[in-house]
C-alpha cells in the first residue's frame, strides 16, 4: 500500500514537472526577446558571469594546452625550420608567449579599429554556451559599459558575431558560425554579394543566393557588404573562399568560406557601439 | 534545505565548468554535459522523484542560460530523471561499470530527445548525421567523465542525505 502511494505520488510529481516545462516552453516560445523569462535569463546571465570570469581566469591555460593538443596531428608534417621555431618557442616562458600572443591581438583589433573608422568597447571572452547545439560566447561587458542588443562583434582577424543578449556586466554574443547566424556578405574580387550562413555540418560558412555567372576564385576573401540600416558595418573581413558547389543551369552557385577568425581561441574581442542596425518591421 | 544547498552547488559547479574549462576541451566538436550526467548520477543513487526534481532544476538552470525557448533542456532531464530512476529498481548487477553506462546510454537518449524537440520547434538547423554524430560523442565524453565525477556527486549526496537517528 505504501509502495503504491509512493508510485503514484512520484508520478505525479514528474507529470506536473513535465506540464510545468511545457508550459514554460509555451509561454517563452510565444513572448520571445520580451517574454516574462527575458529578464530572469538576463538575471541567469549576471549571476554565473562573475563565476565564469574567476574559472576561466583560472583555467585559460589548462584550455590553451588541449587546443594545441587538438592541433598536434597537423603540426607532424611542419618541416626542420618549423621545428627549431617550436624548440625555440617552448624555450621561451609559458606566460611571456600567451602576453606576446595577446598583445599581437590587441594590435591586430586596433589596426582594424583604425582601418574601418570603428568605436567600440574592448571585452574579454568569459565562456562559452552551455549547449551543443548553440554557438555563442559571454564577455565580460554589459549594458553598464553601453553595451546593447544587436552590436557586431569584432577582432582583429574579422567578424565574430552580434550581441544578443545584455545584462549589467555581461553579454552574450551569437557568433556567425551559428546554424541561426545570417550575414550579408560581398566577395572582393567580383563584388558579388551574398547571404553568408552558419553551416555547422560543414564547419565552415556557407555564402548563399550567389549568382551563378559569378567568377569565384580560391581564397577569395568575404567581407561584410553592410547594406544600409544592416546589423554590420561594410568591408570587416568574413573569411576566404574554400570551396564552390553549384552554378550550373541557372542555379545560384554555393561558396564554402573558412572563417577568418578562429573560434576555438577567442579571447578579446572589440563590440563595435558606433553602428546601429534599423530594427525590421 | 541542506539537500537543497547541495544540489544547487552540484548544478551551479556543473553549468561553469561546462561554460568555461570542457567548453574549451572539445571532443570532435562536442563538449560534455555535465548536468546530464549529475541528473542521471543523483536519479541512480537517490530515485525517480529526486532524479526528475534534480533534472528539471537543473534543466531550468541550464535553459535560462541558453538564447532559445526555455524549458526544453527541463523536459528532456526531468524525463531523464525519471527514467534512469525508475529502470534503477530493475537493475541487480554490483558491477561498478553501472554508472558509467547508464550515463552513457541516457546521455545519448537525452541529447536525441533534446535535439528533436528543438528540431520540431525550428530551433535547430541540423542534419540528423550531425545531431548523431554529437549525441554520440557527447555520450561518450560524459561516459569517460563518470568514474571521476561520479564518486564526487555520490559524497555530496550521502552528506546532504536527512538521516533518522531511532534511540529506545
Amino acid at each position: 500500500m505504501v509502495l503504491y502511494r509512493r508510485t503514484r505520488s512520484t508520478r505525479l510529481l514528474v507529470v506536473s514537472l513535465v506540464m510545468l516545462s511545457l508550459m514554460t516552453i509555451t509561454v517563452d516560445f510565444r513572448g520571445g526577446e520580451e517574454g516574462p523569462f527575458a529578464a530572469a535569463g538576463r538575471g541567469a546571465l549576471a549571476t554565473l558571469a562573475p563565476l565564469q570570469a574567476a574559472v576561466s581566469r583560472v583555467f585559460r591555460p589548462v584550455g590553451d594546452f588541449f587546443t594545441g593538443l587538438v592541433h598536434v596531428g597537423s603540426l607532424k608534417g611542419e618541416n626542420d625550420a618549423l621545428r627549431e621555431e617550436v624548440e625555440r618557442l617552448r624555450s621561451e616562458n609559458v606566460e611571456g608567449v600567451s602576453i606576446q600572443r595577446e598583445n599581437e591581438k590587441l594590435l591586430a583589433l586596433i589596426g582594424l579599429r583604425d582601418q574601418l573608422g570603428l568605436e567600440g568597447v574592448p571585452a574579454i571572452v568569459i565562456g562559452e554556451s552551455v549547449s551543443n547545439f548553440e554557438w555563442t560566447v559571454t564577455i565580460d561587458r554589459g549594458s553598464s559599459d553601453g553595451v546593447e542588443v544587436d552590436m557586431p562583434v569584432v577582432t582583429g582577424e574579422g567578424l565574430v558575431g552580434h550581441v544578443v543578449r545584455v545584462s549589467g556586466r555581461a553579454a552574450t554574443v551569437e557568433l556567425i558560425i551559428d546554424p541561426e547566424s545570417a550575414v550579408a556578405g560581398r566577395l572582393v574580387g567580383s563584388g558579388e554579394t551574398g547571404l553568408v550562413l552558419g553551416d555547422t555540418d560543414l564547419r565552415d560558412l556557407t555564402m548563399d543566393l550567389v549568382d551563378d555567372e559569378t567568377e569565384v576564385n580560391p581564397d577569395e576573401r568575404v567581407v561584410t557588404s553592410g547594406y544600409q540600416g544592416g546589423l554590420y558595418p561594410p568591408r570587416i573581413v568574413i573569411g576566404s573562399v574554400s570551396h564552390v558547389t553549384g552554378g550550373s543551369g541557372g542555379v545560384s552557385k554555393v561558396v564554402t568560406v573558412r572563417p577568418a577568425v578562429d573560434f576555438s581561441s577567442l579571447d578579446i574581442v572589440l563590440v563595435v557601439t558606433n553602428h546601429r542596425a534599423i530594427p525590421g518591421p | 534545505m541542506r539537500r537543497i544547498l547541495s544540489w544547487t552547488v552540484v548544478v551551479l559547479t556543473a553549468l561553469v565548468l561546462q561554460s568555461t574549462v570542457f567548453s574549451q576541451i572539445e571532443l570532435g566538436g562536442a563538449k560534455p554535459e555535465l548536468v546530464y550526467l549529475a541528473t542521471v548520477v543523483l536519479a541512480l543513487l537517490e530515485g525517480p522523484s529526486s532524479g526528475a526534481l534534480a533534472g528539471f532544476v537543473g534543466g531550468m538552470a541550464q535553459d535560462f542560460l541558453l538564447n532559445e525557448p526555455k524549458g526544453i533542456t527541463a523536459l528532456t532531464l526531468t524525463l531523464l530523471g525519471y527514467g534512469v530512476g525508475m529502470l534503477r529498481q530493475y537493475i541487480v548487477t554490483p558491477s561498478p561499470l553501472l554508472p558509467v553506462v547508464l550515463v552513457g546510454a541516457a546521455t545519448l537518449a537525452g541529447v536525441l530527445f533534446q535535439g528533436i524537440v528543438m528540431f520540431l520547434l525550428n530551433q535547430l538547423d541540423v542534419s540528423g548525421f550531425y545531431l548523431l554524430r554529437v549525441a554520440l560523442l557527447t555520450a561518450l565524453y560524459n561516459a569517460v567523465l563518470t568514474p571521476f565525477l561520479f564518486p564526487v556527486i555520490r559524497r555530496v549526496a550521502e552528506s546532504s542525505r536527512v538521516t533518522k537517528v531511532f534511540r529506545w
